[in-house]
């Protein structure tokens, strides 16, 4: 047995003290979890998807049950990069835990304004990396059109990178004939990470009165159900890519983590089983330490990408 | 512009606590009703008539998500809290089915709460179906308060009445209106509630609680006769904390410089899921 096992990972430059993030979208800014867990603890934050400007979002019903999952069409509701600089980030500026930002734009000029304005203040509200939204299903205009397509992820990447010099983790979307190639037009753009999976487009119709249960009709598929499809994509990115992969997708307990880390992921995000269980960061940090101690592994680095074919 | 002020959605939001509960007893009160019985001292001692919790059914993760549920009654000396609820979907059948000495596992409490003005003396408070959860709570602190209380109960048939003994037990003055006629008036709780202005018994509030289409007549008619109205607003949640932006209505904005009217989305569960009437934007 080893004494107490090394947890912390690099992730695009970023040193987190251990590989559990939290999902953008599914934990707010962060401040609404603190009743709940130490945010100290976390490997680091991912805060909800920030435009420009502030955006409506979809209207509702935004949200329905599935069977092990959740069909959601927020539709990127948000207050916009200013608000978000003078009155979210300075609340999180207390914690020692690495705060990443998830971007999002209607064109490439937001996108690159957007990191710009972030890549200025950086210093000041101590913003450790971009994670950029190409994959959000839910909105008509950016979001998953730019993810979609591999020219356009090259072009979209290699314009923020221009833009900034703060570390860009690409979230890529599971809704594309071949996700190896988009991976491999986001590394060649100068993404320094991938995190995958997006949620996956889909549907649900009320039988009564026929109408989508969702108003904005389609919305992304989350939680347990997508984790199988999930695991299968991180796997095959981490054999195409040199950069780090953040495994997403269905992760509620810690065995799930420890699956798309064996398959490859270097880090880990928790999306809809913050809503499930406030307190399911901690668990799981908590449980991969148990299972490195219990398994002799004296280093979480060791396990990834470690499947054996 | 539409107003994004922050500061403003936030100004009612309590500490949340995330705990195990014993069911101290669960009692079937109408065809499919349930009446639940909690030991949660930490939530009685800070809850507000309108708050809710927000319950995990089942001890595995099926269903996933957490089911919002309003407090029907605290208790705050014996430290319990009810709550009342009609099996609906996969969820409330589940939670139906769970023990008595169960721990449950819930968050809460969460939202803003009903607000009483001091210097209100009557207060109407209107409840439609199961809708009539969160108003008992309501009605014992109106009358704890020394306020002069009526309540308009509204169902779709005699067996669907709920409350109407525990509301006079507190010493309101109660109503009750059913859909077919079964039991006591013939038609709409919204009648009734036209009825007393008529009568000239004019509440100073009027709180209500059940379907949309009832709520947005009772918003109309108070509107009309100018009196302070509170609704209780559902919609599909997700976390119940404020962080997905799943639950969200559309609330009109406080900038009346333009003409038209805009609004914005915001959540149910913390925001609200208390709305003045007249912020609503009930068109749809």
């Amino acid at each position: 047995m080893i004494d107490k096992p090394n947890l912390e990972v690099k992730i695009a430059g970023i040193k987190l003290k251990n590989p559990v993030m939290t999902a953008s979208g599914t934990f707010g800014y962060g401040e609404e979890f603190s009743p709940f867990i130490d945010l100290d603890k976390l490997g680091a934050i991912v805060l909800k998807g920030i435009f420009l400007k502030p955006k409506m979002g979809n209207p509702p019903p935004r949200v329905i049950e599935t069977p092990s999952g959740m069909l959601n069409a927020i539709g990127l509701q948000n207050v916009g990069v200013e608000v978000l600089i003078k009155e979210k980030l300075p609340y999180l500026k207390k914690y020692n835990t690495p705060v990443i930002i998830n971007i999002s734009g209607d064109t490439i000029e937001e996108y690159v304004e957007l990191a710009g304005r972030l890549g200025e203040v950086s210093k000041e509200m101590e913003v450790a990396g971009l994670e950029v939204n190409i994959s959000c299903p839910n909105v008509k205009k950016g979001g998953m059109v730019w993810g979609t397509n591999a020219k356009s992820t090259y072009k979209i990447i290699s314009s923020i990178r221009k833009a900034t010099s703060l570390p860009l983790v690409v979230k890529l979307t599971p809704n594309v004939t071949d996700i190896k190639i988009i991976a491999q037009a986001a590394e060649e753009a100068g993404a320094d990470a991938l995190s995958l999976i997006n949620t996956l487009v889909g549907m649900v119709v009320d039988i009564d009165s026929r109408r989508p249960k969702l108003a904005n009709v389609s919305g992304g598929l989350s939680g347990p159900a997508v984790k199988p499809v999930a695991l299968w994509l991180v796997w095959q990115v981490f054999q195409t890519v040199k950069i780090p992969v953040i495994g997403i997708g269905g992760i509620i307990k810690v065995e799930d983590a420890l699956e798309f880390i064996i398959a490859g992921a270097r880090a880990i995000e928790i999306g809809t089983a913050n809503f499930v269980n406030p307190r399911v960061t901690i668990e799981i940090i908590e449980g991969i330490e148990k299972y490195l101690t219990e398994n002799n592994i004296k280093d979480v680095n060791e396990l990834v990408g470690s499947i054996k074919i | 512009m539409v107003n994004w002020s922050i500061g403003e959605l936030k100004k009612k939001v309590s500490v949340i606590l995330n705990i195990k509960v014993k069911i101290l007893s669960r009692k079937e009160v109408a065809s499919s009703i349930y009446l639940m019985k909690l030991k949660a001292p930490e939530i009685a001692q800070d809850a507000l008539p309108g708050q809710f919790i927000h319950i995990k059914c089942s001890k595995g993760n099926y269903p996933l998500l957490r089911r919002p549920l309003s407090i029907h009654r605290i208790d705050k000396e014996k430290g319990e809290i009810y709550t009342l609820f009609q099996v609906m979907g996969e969820g409330t059948k589940l939670l139906a089915q769970r023990g008595v000495g169960d721990d449950l596992d819930i968050m809460g409490p969460i939202g803003n709460g009903f607000s009483i003005y001091p210097e209100s003396r009557k207060i109407m408070i209107v409840g439609g179906g199961i809708g009539g959860a969160p108003l008992l709570a309501l009605a014992e602190e109106s009358i704890a308060q020394g306020k002069e209380v009526r309540v308009l109960i509204g169902a779709l048939k005699k067996e669907l009445v709920i409350g109407e003994e525990s509301f006079k037990l507190l010493g309101a003055k109660v109503d009750v209106a059913t859909d077919d006629g079964s039991y006591k008036y013939k038609g709409l709780v919204t009648d009734l509630l036209k009825r007393t202005i008529k009568e000239d018994w004019l509440a100073d509030q009027i709180f209500a609680c059940g379907p949309k289409p009832m709520l947005r007549k009772i918003n109309e008619i108070a509107l009309r006769a100018n009196i302070n109205c509170q609704v209780s607003l559902e919609e599909r949640m997700a976390c119940g904390i404020g962080a997905c932006l799943g639950c969200v209505c559309k609330i009109k904005t406080k900038d009346k410089k333009e003409s038209k009217v805009k609004y914005e989305y915001k959540r149910v569960c913390v925001d609200g899921p208390i709305f003045e009437g007249s912020e609503v934007i009930w068109d749809d």
